[in-house]
């Protein structure tokens, strides 16, 4: 995946677009393993054309790769040393000398 | 008798009494040195607060110490470790009032109104680490995060936060990686729809929306 966030496409219509909702649904079900690059060339491409048709997908699939992108990025909470002593030394306690 | 490998790849060395049914306190001292920090982080996520995560770290070590016959090397010392903590999480959720377990449906994330196609937070152009500045933007993924039914919210901290592939995290939780990968998409979709709600942002600052 970019390092970058990617922009998004340019504007566009969202309410109109000339092909059914069962089409998109069908490839809103494979967006995650397109992204994660797990499908074969040929589904890729029928998505890709898609996804040229319908800017809404299109809108949606880059919304979708954002936030996969913010979650790998997400900032971790970190223990203080003082904690973390704390809680080996009641462990230890807990556990009695081999 | 349990084979455990030398060296392995978390770099913590083979256990020196492999006979015994718990850790020795070198050993015991050793693991938690190298993994008490990825617990807490991995319990952070999934718990959302601070006491309950000392407790799931303190819950999984003390586990660790006592059943390390149970470890076997072929699997990594972080993966044992995050099967045990996931175990200690979903015991403390048994007994705390959280998010429901319900199953997630493709049709819900299929955007409804004019707006909730894109996040509601701008983020073109940043990166994920820029974007992340945004205390607004870290606010509204740890609440996505947190809302995820349980289940969802495991795959989602594992696999995307925690970095693990699809085939650990099925061993985790004992899944198919087919069934890790559907749990994923629905999760994702789920952050996805709660970053993208539309008038999220004016609702949780109170600013004006201007488009």
């Amino acid at each position: 995946m970019s390092s970058r966030i990617s922009a998004q496409p340019g504007t566009h219509d969202p309410i109109h677009h000339d092909h059914g909702k069962q089409h998109c649904l069908k490839v809103l079900q494979k967006l995650s393993a397109y992204l994660d690059e797990e499908l074969t060339g040929d589904i890729c491409a029928e998505i890709r054309s898609h996804l040229g048709a319908c800017p809404n997908c299109e809108v949606f699939l880059d919304s979708l790769r954002q936030t996969i992108a913010l979650c790998r990025h997400h900032q971790p909470h970190l223990l203080s040393a003082a904690d973390r002593a704390t809680i080996r030394r009641h462990i230890l306690k807990s556990v009695p000398p081999a | 008798m349990t084979s455990r490998r030398s060296g392995h790849q978390d770099g913590v060395s083979s256990p020196q009494s492999p006979s015994s049914s718990s850790a020795t306190e070198p050993d015991f001292d050793r693991i938690y040195r190298d993994y008490v920090d990825l617990i807490y982080r991995f319990a952070h996520r999934l718990c959302g607060e601070s006491e309950a995560a000392r407790d799931i770290v303190q819950e999984t070590f003390l586990n660790a110490y006592r059943g390390f016959k149970d470890f076997r090397g072929d699997a990594q010392l972080s993966t044992w470790l995050y099967t045990i903590a996931s175990h200690a999480c979903m015991r403390m959720r048994r007994k705390r009032k959280g998010q429901p377990e319900r199953e997630l449906s493709l049709e819900e994330f299929i955007p409804t109104s004019d707006g909730e196609f894109q996040l509601q937070v701008p983020v073109e152009g940043l990166s994920p680490e820029q974007a992340l500045q945004n205390k607004e933007l870290r606010r509204m993924l740890d609440h996505a995060i947190g809302r995820l039914p349980p289940k969802y919210r495991m795959v989602l901290v594992l696999r995307d936060m925690e970095g693990l592939s699809a085939k650990e995290v099925g061993s985790i939780m004992r899944l198919n990686e087919r069934a890790v990968k559907s749990r994923l998409h629905r999760a994702r979709l789920f952050v996805r729809k709660e970053l993208s709600a539309k008038g999220l942002t004016q609702q949780s600052t109170g600013k004006t929306h201007t488009d």
